[in-house]
């Protein structure tokens, strides 16, 4: 009888497709993602069926966790003269102005490599006099001491004030904000479509009526509110 | 003569292993894909007015006959989350009468829904409540929707028809205040917001809760306890 021949096999396997898939995987990925930015507090959006989508660009975030501290981002314009990090270096400078004219006594100062740090921090929620302190800090501490969870401090300060020669802080931001040189974002706040309201599903609503009532003494009585899709079957 | 040693060129190999490269591919893709967001949130637009105060000559009054009043409660375990949720309604004008001063409200028109969403393929719960009273304009919705998915008209066309009927005044249209008690969770106020797109209403408004809403409310879960009981 004829002996069976073994066909000699390579171990080998040709990778070469496999390395194509993933590249291509790779790309679009990396194409379309953007960024999780890193915020002090996770919240849960509750869902609605609205699709309008949040506007990446010319828009205030205001993160309001259930024990009512409240952060804000600011992101700028595509146009690069408006980036995100030259509105809010503008922001800070002009913030820090603000406060000391509500505040004579404070003497607030900011050196330059302060304010560029400001302009690299994606989110704030800190009082006002803590700005340059805060600002000094290393990064770990920074985020450290945004965090409700650890920090007491967390959180801008905002109350019932309906005195707008008198403003909060949370007013002083705002109002800030408002006046930046950038006037699309103007132009989106007048729309309504400038301001989002971040807010957890279980926040009560006491706490986020204080943040809608501030915008309101604003006269900023359009905003939206960030919600998570669902369908209208639900 | 010598042989000359035969050169033979050496036979390479012309593949190249492709493994450590899948390998740090795979990597970079579980980074990326844990980095990133893909879905973006969705944003609601609200506008209330401003908070200066108006004259009670001047403001507007709703006809009571379109008005529907939705009040958001929550109950709250020992750290302030809210746990359950409740919705209650009332139609028309409130009222805290009491006529034969035994201290109960004689026609408390208030009564306690849910948001329950479709089940079966029909509004249920609050929805129903806002639908039928909504009835004419949801029922033209519908009709142009249905153009709008045989592909008949665009989607700029669907949504300005759509704004026209909403905001039609010839239409009976309910008048929906939304009014929330502190305690209340965000999430029955966007809920409620929701339900307000769902049922193509675009006149309601959030407002404070009054006494007499509160009246009303502490009255009704009186009864309700009562007759438990």
């Amino acid at each position: 009888m004829g002996k069976v021949e073994v066909k000699k096999k390579s171990p080998f396997i040709d990778m070469t497709a496999m390395s194509d898939v993933t590249v291509l995987l790779l790309t679009f990925f990396m194409l379309t993602s953007t960024f999780l930015q890193k915020e002090p507090v996770t919240v849960i959006t509750p869902s609605s069926v609205s699709e309008e989508k949040v506007p990446e660009q010319n828009l205030i975030t205001v993160l309001v966790n259930p024990q009512g501290k409240v952060f804000i981002s600011l992101a700028g314009d595509k146009d690069s003269t408006f980036s995100s990090e030259k509105m809010r270096v503008e922001l800070v400078k002009s913030v820090v102005a603000e406060y000391n004219k509500v505040h004579p006594n404070a003497n607030l100062t900011l050196n330059q490599k302060q304010v560029n740090n400001f302009g690299s921090t994606y989110m704030f929620g800190l009082p006002i006099k803590m700005l340059p302190q805060w600002l000094e800090m290393p990064q770990e501490k920074r985020d450290e001491l945004i965090d409700p969870n650890k920090s007491e401090v967390a959180g801008i300060p905002i109350d019932m004030n309906e005195d707008l020669s008198k403003p909060n802080d949370f007013q002083i931001w705002m109002r800030a904000a408002y006046n930046l040189s950038n006037d699309n974002l103007q132009g989106a706040i007048k729309d309504g479509k400038g301001i989002a309201i971040k807010a957890d599903q279980t926040t009560p609503y006491s706490v986020v009526q204080v943040v809608m009532d501030n915008l309101q003494t604003m006269k900023m009585n359009k905003f939206t509110l960030m919600t998570a899709l669902k369908t209208e079957g639900d | 003569m010598a042989r000359k040693a035969k050169k033979y060129q050496k036979e390479k190999d012309v593949r190249v292993d492709f493994t450590p490269m899948v390998d740090m591919n795979m990597l970079l893709i579980t980074f990326f894909m844990l980095c990133t967001t893909m879905i973006k949130s969705q944003t609601l637009q609200i506008s209330l007015p401003s908070n200066e105060k108006v004259d009670k000559a001047e403001q507007n009054k709703v006809k009571q006959s379109e008005a529907i009043t939705i009040i958001l409660d929550s109950e709250l375990d020992k750290d302030g989350v809210p746990v359950k949720d409740f919705v209650y309604y009332y139609e028309g004008m409130p009222s805290v009468e009491d006529a034969n001063h035994d201290g109960i409200i004689d026609n408390n028109n208030m009564k306690e829904i849910q948001f329950l969403g479709n089940a079966n393929g029909k509004a249920q719960g609050i929805r129903a409540v806002l639908r039928e009273r909504n009835e004419q304009v949801v029922k033209k919705i519908d009709e142009l929707k249905v153009k709008w998915k045989n592909k008949e008209m665009s989607d700029e066309q669907y949504q300005a028809e759509a704004k026209k009927i909403r905001s039609d005044s010839t239409l009976k249209r309910p008048v929906v205040i939304i009014k929330a008690t502190p305690n209340a969770s965000y999430k029955s106020l966007v809920t409620a917001l929701d339900e307000m797109q769902i049922n193509n209403i675009s006149r309601y408004q959030i407002d404070r809760i009054n006494m007499t809403d509160s009246a009303m409310m502490t009255e009704f879960l009186q009864q309700r306890l009562k007759n438990k009981k």
